[in-house]
Parts: structure tokens; sequence; C-alpha cells
């Protein structure tokens, strides 16, 4: 049995954009809200299948006969309250096809039952102008060429139409007469063109008792990471990033202050929503590795206060797909390497952990860190070694960070003689100056407040046991006088 | 150098008598990463062996960070994933990329002085796998220090990396590998050249290339055209160029080297 739902304050066009189609939105609800199985006729037009519900609706103490007509209405019944809840004003029709539903809906107010083999009865008093043509696929020209035809017959009614002998109609409209007529007799069989319900990659829990340690949570995200990663797997989709909101009781803000932390107080309530998100650098629908990934990052950004709702939501992307080169070197697994960036980010810090970027700058050490993609340099690998050219061996520097502040003995200008202790070791850089050369001075950003300038000296310092010497740079920062160790040539 | 006589003498008369059933049977290393730097690769035998514990040992100022630079340069142009856990943060990319090193291939863990954390991420990075080149830079780690890392930290290592591709150097200013280091290579700083001193290192023959003999050292060729002009000088490189001896200490052929670093023009 199908039921077709029209709504009435809905101009009647057929759906030609999304935006018509979400106009008409609606009415799908609605729809959904009985049966999965639903099509979208036209902008105002719903048919739903509501096969198999009558043991929702099935009335008692009722002869056989009547039991059909009798759930069938009370499922439409129980549409038209749903619709003037919602503020719709709806014709529902019932009947054993989806055409004869349709053209009962749009054409009869209120509810109309059409019981199977009774649908000539129902609609054979419909004018001919509300057949609807395009449900058997003749498009609007041969329609109006049929349509005169009609007129040229003397039919008005799909009665007129049903009563004429079907080889006559085939002999002079084609077979696209015989599918009209049937379409007037309401007999004409068709499958649905179903609607897919939206994908939601969603899954949230409400949780009867606030949660304060990792560990339990961690049974609860493994549960709705499972049922993520199979709605994603049953639509062959992947994910690249994982959205996770906790619901947390009320808490001092103070103690979740980090910047990346994107905590939201609900309005009208003490709850507040403490939001992470994990982006990864390739699709992956690999539970046990989503929720290492929540874990480890939860450990580092903790939930300012208990748990009481968990929501994640998976953004869908379409899976990696990639063929490694037999002779192309080995390169980490992107999701083992994912896994381990985010330990490493939990040991040291996630500002301490990536690739180094220079900056366009002559401000020394001007660098900041970016995350480690190995996603961008896969293309460009290569297992020629011809390709490797031999440069010639550069001296390294070793910086430290911050420069060591140092004690220097000048002579005119020259440094002498030099003291400085590492901050992190006892060790002591202190000797002759052996050989300088300098001074090289430089300056920059005089527009900020943060100016700098100074002379630059490479010198040759005596190594305390005498043995060796030490080459380092110092500069002597023009603004405050102070020298500076800035590293060692190593 | 009397000590390692003395053992390969015990060695020798073990032998003789029992045979080679003391000696602990180790797998010889058949690939190899090029450091880069062809002197020592032909101070090594090929590279640094691949799936195996490279230990560079040095005092400051002694290449060991331009050693670095060019190992990173060679491997990561031979499309190697690299990893570099700088245990006191003075990796200096801005040197590194004059080096040639591309950074898109290279992950830098900071440590922030903390050999614990250093050694952890070291570890969780071997033991991830995938790593064409790792590298623990524990240069400004106090020798005392160094001496008192507990060995089943690199059993541990060297268990990782075993029949993998993976090529580990250690870098420190002691040596601290002890057996588990396959190669063991000294680096000391020769000398330096500066731009107010005229060249010191001046070879007899210019085409005299290079001459590789056990128990001897290796003459390497000055190339008249790297010779930089006194009158240029480029941003604060007011040092010219670094000549280190390189001493291959593991396994013991006592092999030497000479290395030239320049300053880049």
């Amino acid at each position: 049995m199908f039921a077709c739902i029209y709504g009435q304050p809905l101009a009647k066009i057929k759906p030609t954009s999304d935006d018509e189609i979400n106009a008409g939105e609606p009415l799908v609800n609605l729809a959904f809200s009985f049966s999965p199985l639903i099509e979208q006729t036209t902008i105002d037009t719903v048919v739903l299948d509501i096969e198999g519900q009558e043991h929702l609706f099935h009335p008692t103490g009722i002869a056989e006969t009547n039991k059909n007509n009798e759930w069938s209405y009370k499922i439409a019944d129980q549409i038209t309250r749903c619709a003037q809840g919602d503020g719709l004003k709806v014709n529902v029709a019932v009947a054993s096809n989806p055409d004869a539903a349709i053209h009962a809906a749009r054409a009869l107010n209120g509810i109309t039952i059409i019981p199977q083999g009774n649908e000539l009865t129902k609609l054979g008093n419909l004018s001919l102008k509300l057949l609807d043509y395009s449900l058997v696929r003749i498009d609007d020209t041969r329609a109006d060429e049929i349509r005169e035809t009609f007129a040229l017959w003397g039919l008005r009614t799909f009665g007129d139409f049903a009563r004429l002998p079907i080889r006559g109609v085939a002999q002079r409209l084609g077979q696209e007469g015989v599918r009209l007529q049937k379409l007037a007799r309401g007999i004409n069989k068709r499958h649905l063109v179903l609607v897919q319900p939206p994908i939601g990659f969603e899954q949230s829990l409400e949780l009867e008792h606030a949660i304060t340690e990792l560990e339990p949570l961690s049974f609860i995200l493994s549960r709705l990471l499972n049922q993520l990663c199979a709605n994603l797997d049953a639509h062959a989709l992947a994910t690249n990033e994982l959205r996770l909101s906790l619901v947390t009781e009320s808490a001092a803000l103070g103690s979740c202050s980090t910047l990346e932390d994107q905590i939201s107080t609900e309005s009208g309530s003490d709850r507040m929503i403490h939001d992470r998100t994990i982006t990864l650098p390739l699709p992956m629908r690999n539970t046990k590795m989503f929720l290492r990934l929540c874990l480890l990052d939860l450990e580092s950004h903790p939930p300012p206060a208990p748990v009481t709702a968990i929501s994640i939501i998976a953004e869908p992307t379409k899976p990696r797909v990639l063929q490694n080169g037999l002779f192309i070197p080995q390169a980490p697994e992107p999701e083992k390497l994912e896994l381990t960036l985010a330990r490493l980010a939990k040991l040291v810090g996630e500002e301490n952990v990536g690739s180094p970027e220079l900056l366009d700058t002559h401000r020394p050490d001007a660098f900041r860190m970016k995350r480690f993609d190995l996603s961008s340099t896969q293309k460009n690998r290569t297992s020629n070694p011809q390709s490797v050219i031999l440069k010639p061996s550069i001296v390294g520097f070793r910086r430290f960070r911050p420069p060591l502040p140092a004690q220097v003995i000048t002579k005119g200008e020259r440094p002498m003689r030099i003291s400085a202790r590492k901050l992190a070791s006892s060790d002591t850089m202190r000797g002759k100056i052996l050989q300088a050369s300098g001074p090289w001075r430089t300056s920059g950003d005089w527009w900020r407040p943060d100016v700098w300038a100074r002379d630059e000296w490479d010198v040759a310092v005596a190594d305390a046991n005498g043995q060796s010497e030490i080459l380092c740079r110092i500069f002597r920062d023009l603004a405050s006088e102070d020298w500076f160790v800035e590293g060692i040539y190593d | 150098m009397n000590q390692a006589l003395a053992k390969a003498q015990i060695e020798a008369n073990i032998t003789n008598r029992f045979g080679s059933i003391f000696k602990i049977a180790e797998k010889a290393p058949t690939d190899f990463l090029s450091s880069g730097i062809p002197e020592i690769d032909a101070v090594t035998g090929g590279g640094l062996p691949r799936g195996a514990i490279t230990e560079i040992v040095g005092a400051a100022s002694s290449g060991r960070a331009s050693l670095l630079s060019a190992t990173l340069t060679d491997a990561i142009t031979r499309s190697e994933t690299c990893a570099l856990v700088d245990t006191s943060d003075t990796f200096d990319p801005a040197s590194a990329r004059q080096a040639g090193v591309n950074f898109n291939s290279l992950l830098w863990v900071r440590c922030g002085n903390s050999v614990e954390r250093a050694f952890k991420a070291t570890d969780f990075l071997l033991q991830s796998g995938g790593f064409g080149f790792v590298a623990l830079n524990l240069s400004d780690v106090t020798g005392n220090y160094t001496r008192r890392i507990i060995s089943s930290w690199w059993f541990r290592f060297r268990r990782a990396i075993e029949n993998t591709p993976t090529t580990f150097m250690v870098i420190s200013p002691v040596a601290c590998v002890r057996s588990c280091a396959s190669v063991i290579l000294e680096m000391r700083n020769n000398r330096a050249l500066w731009h107010t001193s005229a060249p010191f290192f001046q070879t007899k023959n210019p085409a005299a290339g290079v001459c590789l003999t056990k128990g001897c050292q290796i003459s390497l060729v000055e190339d008249p055209q790297q010779q930089h002009s006194s009158s240029f000088l480029t941003h604060a490189y007011l040092l010219r160029a670094i000549d280190v001896r390189v001493k291959l200490v593991k396994p013991t052929t006592w092999i030497e080297g000479f290395v030239r670093f320049h300053q880049p023009i």
C-alpha cells in the first residue's frame, strides 16, 4: 500500500534545483517519520510505502474485509494530524499503487482511501487535466499533442479515457497511450524513486552519571567511534577530520584557558562544551587509531569538568588511494605516523614537533614550526640515485636558544677573552680568544618595538683543556651593549 | 691503541687454541646510507650502515653538525624520510637550508634540554618505523651524563631498527653507545680557516686525489675553485672553513680521513 501526501499551500511546480527540493523538506521529514521508503514526486507531493504498517495500526474487533480500510484510514489520519501540528495543510490518499494515490491526493481534499480494485470508482470522475503525464515519462510537447487528441475525441474524465478499448488506444497513441490509460485506470505499477535519507556521520551519547576520568571515557569513545567507522565503511568513505564535543558540568573557566580549547557555555544552562578538532593529513577510518588519537588529545587538553555528554562528528571524504612504487624508499605509514606525532606532541608539546619553515626576514633564528606532512612530498618521491648531486660540505651551526649571555674583555673593539656559561648545564666557555674575525654589523625591523642591531664576530676560543678550540659566533647587542654567544660552528 | 692491540692479541691466542667459538658473530652491514661526504663514506666503507647504530663522537666544533646536515641533505634527496631528535634544541634551520636540507621530509623534535624526553621521542620514532634516517643529537649533553645512560636503551634501539632500512645516528661528546654501535666515528677539529688568514691546508700535489689504505691517512685534493677570495664576505660568515679529522674507531680498522667544511658562499 502507498500513501501520498499533497501539501496544499505549496506551489505545484516540479523540483528543478536544490533550493526547491529544500522547500519541500517539511513534507519529506513528515513522510520519514512514518516510513523509510519515500519518493518526492514533486515539491508538493510525497509518496511513502506503508506496506507492513498494519501491525502498528491494526484495528481489533472488525471484520477482515474492513481491516485494510481501517488501518489505512488510521495512518492517513495520523499523517494529517502530524502535518497540522507542523503547520501544514495536506491531502492524504492511500491506494494500492503510488500513481493512483498521487492523483487522488492532488484532486480530492482531506483523506481518501482507495481499496484495491476500486481505483476507477474513485478516480473516474476526475478531469483529464489532472492526469500527470510525467509519471509515465511523457515530455511536455508530446503531452500537449495527446491533450489535443483527447479534446478532439471528446474525452473529459479519467473514466471516459479508461473505458476506451485498449487495442484502439494502442493503434492511435502507441505505447504512450497504453501507459496513460493504465494511469487513468489507476492500475499503473511502478517502483518508488526513493529519497536517500541524509547521511549523518555523527554519534552522540548522553550520560546518566558524569565521567571524571579518561579510562571510562575511552570505553564510550570506543563505542561511538566503532559505530562511526561502521557508517563510514558502509558508504565506502573515510574521514580526515574528527570533531569531538564534550558537554561538561559547570567549572571555573580559568582552569581551561588555553588558546586552542574552544569552550563555550550553553545558553540558559550552566553546562559547558569542550570542543576538540583532530585534523588528519590523510583520510582514514581506523577505529583504534581514532581512539588513540582522541585519548592522546584529551590527555594533552583535558576537559575542565566532569563530562556529561559526548558527541563525535566525522567529516566524510573519499578514502585514500595510493600505489607505492616498488623501488621508492619506504616512508612511515600515515596512520602510524599520525599516532607517533600525537605521542611526540604530548611528550614535548605541539609547538616542538614538526618541520621548520624559514621566515622571510633577516632576523636571526627566524623560523616557525609547521605540521609534519608527508602527503605533499609523496608525489615527488623518486628512487633514482642519479638525481643526487654531491654538494660541497657546508659548515654546520648549532644555535643556542636563547643566546648565552657572555662577559667579553675587549681591546679596542676586538674581543680578547670570553666567559659564558650554558644555562642548562655546568659547561662553561671560558678562555682566551685565539682568533677573531669581524665585526659584521646587522640590524633590522627598526619600525617594530623589537628592533635588533648587533655586531657579529666569529671567534676561536681555546678549549678548557687546551687541546682544541671552539669556533663560535658571538655578538654585541648595540642597544644594550651586552655580549652574547649565538652558537657554535660544528 | 695499546688496549686495542692487546685485545687483538688475546683474541688471536684464544682463536688459535679454541677456534672462533668465543667470537661474537656480528652481521656485516650490507646496505648503507651515504653520509653525503665522499671522504667519510670512504672511511666507513660505504656510508652509514642501515639497520644499525652509528655513533659520531667529538667535541664542540668538530664537524658533527656539518656531518648531520650533509647526511640529512643526501638522505632527503634520495626520498628518505628523516627525523632529528634535538635534545638541546640547537639545530639551526638556516644553516641546514644552506647545506641543502629540504625541510618537507624532516621531522624535527625539540626536547628542551631533557635527555629523558629525547630518548622517549627516539623510541617512538624508531618503533613506528618507516624513517630512513633518524638522528639523536646529544651534542650538548655532558660526557658524565651520557656515560650514565643505561645500556638497555641502546639495546632497545638496536633491536627496533635491526632488519629495517633505518639508519640511526647518535651524536655525542663521548662514546656512550658502546657495544650496540656498529660504527663509531671520532671527529676532531684540526684547524680553522679565516678570511683574514692565508689558507693553511695545502697539498703538495694538487692532483693527488684520495689515497685510501689501511693504516694510512687520506690525503684530500684541495679544489682551487672552492677557495674563497679573502675580499668576499657573506653574511657574517667571517669563518671560512673548518678542517676536520675523522677516525674510524669501530670496527677497529683505524682508518682516518680529513674533511673540509666550507662556509656557504
